[in-house]
């Protein structure tokens, strides 16, 4: 109680306040440059932080951190859905946003994914002094069997692939080719992705002084650059979007879709390397979804869980596990928390959530008129050609050799119509391997070692 | 039920091995993850194998072109006039694709009260399934038709399939010794794939090859079982565990081909989608795999346990939010159940598996 006084009557926080609306300013600024990672800007700000001996004192840091992370979380929903997605947890939901899109009901489906994106807050919040005595519980037991968790989800990202075929022709081995045609290019995918994740991992053409950014070549080759390329040659005008004046949606949706996108979000933040795409798919598979609209907003639960919560669980007193790159970031200066940063912590995360709802609203429709008056194709165009110089000033030619062939893997599931999720092996693989001891195993017999 | 649901359960059922628990955590072995693969390889061979092997005597390949109920109905009918003459025949119904995100959907049904099949032409759909609005044939002539056959139907439930989008439903119709035709649902789906028999003879060829490549582990005297029984019975019981979740169902399995030659009847509890006891199996596995995991850890006991109160355990994370699944899987029913009178895709006394998503 006293805390809780103290917290209340105490304005200094306020500046904390101060620095979230900035994060989440910073964030909407990052969101809207298309396929940019808030991971790679924030990485480059702690950068100037140290370079410039800016002084910054570290709740102050946390609190721009959150408002970043939160604020993206929310806002980046909008690029995904007009401009194309970022990395893996957003081409997830990309399919069935760009499907809302072309019937013109794009502003409905980035309001319904951040009303799941509020969803999301409100269960962390509600939880957050569960997860004290919970994730210390769950960490305890599940810590020497992280491996063979990770085993499990990449055994069932293949196995629950199913064979997409139309099997119209009267000749069964046709029918049988044809609808493994996709599972063999999931499978084909999944293989190179994960030698690739084996050679960036432990043999990367990435100089050294950007060792930091090694892994953005490879995202932004299998994510970002296939779809700009699959926009530039496909896509023609957005269709006119409808802005309704309110969404159709009803409170069973609304807890239905945030329980299961909680569920999603929280696997995935818990669990290293799995990502708010792959924990979407199981949570969707759990609890039988097949509603879009639950779908989409579920999402938005997902994804905020998976970013925010990847961070929260860094404050967990007794615990701080580094989840998420944004826990990796700045884990170098943070110092150890307690339960009242712990619950600032919480508290900082609603109010800015609340903010960023707030500025979703004017900023997704700033965006539609953008794409209704600028050529989405042009749109691709320039992304791109910011995109190539952006990964060399980074990573040099090396990065810009690792992006070229992420780039040729990337667009196998694109092309083929198979999951991009199994992109997602060029991390699950190399580290699943390595937890469990065969790292040096494989290496040798690729001949990196 | 959905792939996770047997996926996962099949990882419960092998946690409750401590022997496994045990070379996870010493030997970094990924044998817990084993009853998760067997557990959903039924499903597997079915979907990705078994369908290609079905030859279907009769195909309805409907025309977007030229929509006309009456000629799907017709061509059903000849199906079923086959099965009543001759004993058995079997039936593909086909998708009609019209773009790469757009479909036209149709229903078929079987009336058990007038013989007859009929046959509905549906809007256009999007590959999520949604309609597009206007897009409903105007022409109640071609929209609609109803064809009498000389039979009755046997089905074990009200049924009309909706065909909409990827690859169409199968079925088979047999002739029953009453003189009426069974209409099976999806003839190639849990059969051999789905029986004990299978999981038995897996279970043998792994014990074998366990057997000879499988040596010793530390401390022996531990254990009761040998450490290279522990593949073929995780293996046995992740695939049981897919057949028993299956049976909770309407569709039933196979259960011990080729010594029983169709499936049987399931227990009907639920739906194979239904959100709800998905959820449920889901849930409780994932409880029984942390609880495991944390008892069997090795050199635990239950003063140095993360969980040292099993029963508050079970209660609160197990018994309380089981009551409020139940009530709210219960309270849905009877929703459903008002809306009864239309023998829809939603009856809550469906099982809805026209496409693989939802298995």
């Amino acid at each position: 109680m006293q805390t809780v006084l103290n917290l209340i009557l105490n304005p200094q926080y306020l500046i904390l306040v101060y620095f979230s609306f900035i994060g989440v300013l910073f964030s909407l600024i990052v969101s809207f440059l298309p396929a940019l990672h808030i991971y790679n800007v924030l990485g480059i700000l702690m950068l100037l932080v140290f370079h410039l001996e800016v002084a910054l004192p570290p709740m102050h840091l946390i609190a721009l951190c959150i408002g970043m992370i939160v604020g993206y979380s929310i806002f980046n929903t909008v690029p995904a859905s007009f401009f194309g997605p970022g990395d893996e947890s957003m081409s997830y939901y990309v399919l069935p946003s760009a499907d809302w899109l072309e019937k013109g009901r794009g502003y409905e489906s980035v309001i319904l994914t951040a009303i799941g994106s509020l969803g999301g807050i409100v269960i962390m919040a509600i939880l957050a002094p569960l997860f004290i005595k919970i994730v210390p519980i769950l960490k305890t037991v599940t810590g020497p069997h992280l491996f063979w968790i990770l085993g499990a989800v990449i055994a069932y990202a293949i196995l629950s692939e199913w064979p997409k075929g139309l099997s119209y022709s009267s000749s069964r081995l046709t029918n049988f080719l044809e609808g493994w045609k996709y599972l063999g290019i999931g499978l084909l995918t999944f293989f190179l992705a994960s030698i690739l994740g084996f050679i960036v991992m432990n043999k990367t053409l990435v100089p050294v002084d950007f060792a930091f950014q090694s892994i953005t070549p490879v995202f932004v080759g299998l994510f970002a650059i296939p779809w700009l390329i699959t926009n530039i040659i496909n896509i023609g005008k957005v269709p006119k979007q409808h802005i309704p004046e309110t969404v159709e949606i009803d409170w069973a949706l609304v807890y239905q879709g945030s329980f299961s996108g909680f569920l999603g979000g929280f696997f995935a933040a818990f669990m290293p390397i799995v990502t708010a795409g792959i924990g979407g798919l199981l949570s969707s598979h759990a609890t039988a979804q097949r509603d879009n609209r639950l779908f989409i907003l579920s999402y938005g639960t997902c994804k905020t869980v998976y970013y925010v919560g990847s961070f929260l669980l860094f404050f967990i007193p007794g615990v701080y596990l580094t989840r998420g790159g944004l826990a990796s970031i700045v884990s170098p200066v943070m110092f150890a928390t307690g339960y009242r940063e712990y619950f600032l912590f919480v508290a900082i995360m609603v109010f800015s959530a609340g903010i960023s709802f707030l500025m979703l609203m004017p900023f997704t429709k700033a965006c539609i008129r953008l794409v209704e008056k600028v050529n989405y194709k042009w749109v691709s165009i320039v992304t791109l050609v910011l995109l190539i110089p952006a990964v060399f000033k980074f990573t040099g030619f090396g990065g810009l050799a690792i992006m070229a062939v992420a780039t040729g893997i990337g667009l196998m599931p694109v092309l083929f119509q198979a999951r991009r999720m199994n992109l997602m092996a060029v991390l699950l693989v190399p580290v699943c391997v390595s937890m469990a001891g065969y790292g040096n195993h494989v290496l040798r017999f690729l001949g990196l070692i | 039920m959905k792939g996770l649901t047997h996926f996962v359960s099949g990882i419960a059922v092998a946690s409750f091995f401590p022997q496994a628990v045990h070379m996870a955590v010493q030997e970094k072995s990924f044998i817990l993850a084993l009853g998760g693969i067997f557990g959903i390889l039924p499903d597997t061979l079915d979907f990705k194998f078994a369908r290609y092997f079905f030859k279907p005597e009769f195909e309805v390949r409907p025309d977007p072109n030229n929509l006309d109920a009456k000629k799907i109905a017709e061509g059903v009918a000849e199906a079923v006039k086959k099965a009543a003459e001759d004993g058995k025949s079997t039936l593909q119904l086909h998708t009609m694709q019209l773009g790469a995100n757009r479909w036209r959907s149709y229903s078929l049904a079987f009336e058990k009260e007038t013989s007859e099949i009929v046959v509905e032409i549906g809007p256009e759909i999007d590959t999520g399934q949604l309609p597009f609005l206007g897009t409903e044939v105007k022409d109640p002539q071609k929209a609609v038709a109803r064809v009498k056959v000389d039979c009755e139907f046997q089905q074990d439930f009200d049924k009309k399939s909706t065909i909409g989008i990827m690859t169409g439903p199968a079925f088979e119709f047999a002739k029953t010794e009453d003189g009426k035709v069974e209409i099976i649902f999806l003839p190639w789906h849990r059969t051999w794939s789905h029986s004990f028999t299978l999981g038995i003879l897996t279970a043998f060829i792994a014990g074998i090859i366990a057997y000879f490549t499988v040596g010793e582990g530390p401390n022996p005297d531990l254990y009761t079982l040998p450490r290279w029984m522990m593949y073929p019975l995780i293996i046995l019981f992740g695939s049981a565990i897919h057949i028993i979740e299956d049976s909770t169902g309407f569709m039933g399995n196979n259960l011990f081909y080729p010594f029983t030659k169709k499936r049987t009847k399931g227990l009907g509890f639920m739906s194979a989608s239904d959100a709800v006891p998905n959820f449920f199996f889901v849930y409780t596995s994932i409880l029984c795999i942390i609880f495991n995991l944390d008892r069997f850890h090795p050199g635990q006991i239950l003063e140095t346990r993360a969980i040292s109160n099993p029963w508050f355990y079970w209660i609160v994370f197990w018994a309380l939010p089981s009551v409020v699944m139940f009530y709210l899987y219960f309270k849905g029913q009877g929703t459903k159940s008002k809306k009864k009178n239309k023998p829809d895709f939603d009856s809550p006394k469906m099982e809805h598996e026209p496409d693989v998503s939802v298995i």
